[in-house]
């Protein structure tokens, strides 16, 4: 619980009398109450905060010397995890050369002010993001779509602030649409969600992303995170859609939700806390009809579990993000399918009988949601996973192949989108990329990205 | 905060100076003051009914009445409880209005 109160302006600590997690289970043992009552008392008379200062206390600049560049890069980690500041994978020692190496990709001044981080409180800036990515192994021209998922991050409608503390294991997950995509080497295809040395950007920027959620949100296991796995915290989620795959008359997932022009390079956050490989292609002799179909229910099936994470989006958030390739996106499109059709299907067929609601004891987490839209749902048999179609989340990404589709689990009260700035010099910063890491490959199916 | 290097390696040496990732803190409001005492005061609990609360903080109560001659202490229902309701303006103009000395907020796991 330390830091749960810093984002209110408040310092990051309060009066507060912790116990192991059994005394919170059904049937527990309560009398360490009794016991501890002191210090109950004192928090109400005596505690004072360690934090008494007004104002911003700046961070300071870290030091570190040792007789070669290796050992000083060794310390400089290791002096990184002893400050709870890494996350065990090696970090790249955000010096003044390399944070402002990055801070070239920013359209914005360094000292602009993003938000505060919850729960911790620490204050975000351009530069701090600047700082996470150089930690996190970026590059200038990531930082555009890093400082967009940061804004659209500290957005209240995201759920942020919630989320994570939470113990759900919620991950952001951002898409990213327009050109840049494919300029700056984010993966829309094979392994997409992955490690790829061809299409770096997407795990540097997800990796800042979570730096930032732990360093200046205070989001440490256990202490400002109650994650109970912390699944895909590592990199989180950052892909783009593959547009240069869409079918002919399916909109980006850019325009459908968000209402960004085509062409013009966004991103989408939204959180996830689940993630699962669908198999959906047929195994025998489905005609492309019956493949299609059959692909669809076992989706939809897979949707149709009692879980609640879906509650946090039920009205305006999302039930969850359906990935399907782009080979799969136009065979379906060719049968008529759309991405409207397919959320209405998705939707209908995703409801879950009253009667599993019950025996899992699901309607109790309806009937205390703080959204009405949610406790009159409840009353809907079969019931619907979401409140409409339209939250469904459909992109195309993935590798070139029919066989599997892909579901992120939501736990997202909003869906949030932000349009991106970028400096006048991001062409420049394109070149410099090509010219330390090569052309740019081509994308998937072999078309060369647009 | 910085580390010095080994005292005992003689030559040159490599100084590596980086930022401190964790942003700067501001407070912005302080902690409401504490009481100088429980005796004779009015106290009230504001309880998200989550976590055992509802064996937790009744308790609680029992304990400041014993413990505490003249003390107030609210019932625990005296103020709307669930996590969607008691970060609310209105539940803490509800707090307020009451009179209350000082609140106790549980549960969070």
């Amino acid at each position: 619980m330390t830091n749960a109160v810093a984002g209110l302006g408040l310092a990051p600590d309060a009066a507060m009398v912790t116990f192991p997690i059994e005394m919170f289970l059904p049937g527990s043992d309560i009398s360490p109450v009794e016991a501890r009552k002191r210090e109950f008392y004192d928090g109400l008379t005596r505690w004072r905060s360690a934090f008494a200062a007004d104002g911003a206390a700046e961070a300071p600049m870290i030091r570190v010397q040792s007789a070669s560049v290796e050992e000083a890069f060794s310390r400089a980690n290791d002096l990184m995890l002893t400050n709870r500041w890494g996350d065990g994978l090696p970090l790249w020692p955000p010096t003044r050369e390399r944070v402002d190496w990055i801070l070239r990709g920013a359209a914005q001044p360094r000292g602009r002010r993003v938000g505060i981080f919850p729960p911790r409180g620490g204050v975000t800036t351009i530069e701090t993001c600047a700082i996470a990515l150089a930690m996190a192994g970026g590059r200038p021209e990531y930082l555009p779509v890093l400082i967009a998922a940061v804004d659209a991050f500290l957005d209240p409608e995201s759920g942020s602030a919630q989320l994570q503390a939470a113990s759900g294991s919620a991950f952001p997950v951002v898409i990213v649409n327009g050109p840049i995509g494919a300029q700056i080497r984010l993966n829309a295809g094979f392994g997409c969600l992955g490690p790829d040395p061809q299409r770096p950007a997407g795990a540097s920027i997800g990796r800042a992303l979570r730096l930032l959620q732990q360093n200046v949100g205070g989001a440490l296991p256990g202490i400002g995170t109650m994650a109970n796995y912390g699944g895909v915290r590592y990199t989180n989620v950052v892909f783009a859609e593959d547009e240069a795959n869409l079918p002919m008359g399916w909109a980006t997932h850019a325009t459908e939700r968000h209402a960004h022009a085509p062409g013009q390079n966004s991103i989408s956050l939204a959180f996830a806390n689940g993630a699962t490989n669908i198999r959906r292609r047929g195994a025998k002799r489905e005609t492309p009809e019956e493949d299609a179909l059959q692909g669809m229910y076992r989706m939809a099936d897979f949707m149709r579990v009692p879980n609640m994470p879906g509650l946090a989006g039920y009205e305006h958030g999302t039930p969850g993000i359906l990935m399907i390739p782009g080979v799969v996106a136009n065979t379906m499109a060719g049968l008529g399918w759309t991405k409207a059709s397919i959320r209405e299907f998705l939707w209908e067929h995703s409801r879950i009988p009253a009667e599993h609601l019950r025996r899992a004891g699901s309607p109790a987490w309806i009937e205390i949601d703080s959204s009405k839209v949610v406790r009159e749902s409840i009353a809907l048999d079969p019931w619907p996973i979401t409140a409409s179609p339209d939250n469904f989340i459909v992109v195309v990404a993935g590798g070139g192949h029919p066989t599997n589709g892909y579901w992120l689990q939501g736990y997202s009260p909003g869906v949030v989108g932000r349009v991106l700035e970028l400096p006048s010099t991001f062409d420049a910063l394109l070149a410099e990329a090509e010219r330390d890491l090569g052309p740019v490959t081509p994308g998937p199916g072999g078309r060369p990205p647009r | 905060m910085s580390e010095d290097g080994d005292s005992r390696i003689i030559g040159p040496m490599v100084t590596l100076e980086f930022h401190d990732p964790s942003g700067a803190i501001e407070v912005k409001q302080h902690f409401a003051p504490r009481v100088t005492s429980l005796q004779g005061k009015r106290i009230g609990f504001v309880s998200n009914d989550q976590w055992q609360a509802f064996r937790m903080l009744p308790l609680l109560k029992k304990l400041l009445e014993a413990d505490f001659p003249g003390i107030e202490v609210l019932p625990i229902d005296a103020f709307p409880q669930g996590n969607a309701v008691i970060g609310s303006e209105e539940t803490a103009a509800q707090v307020k209005q009451s009179g209350v000395d000082a609140v106790v907020i549980g549960n969070a796991a």
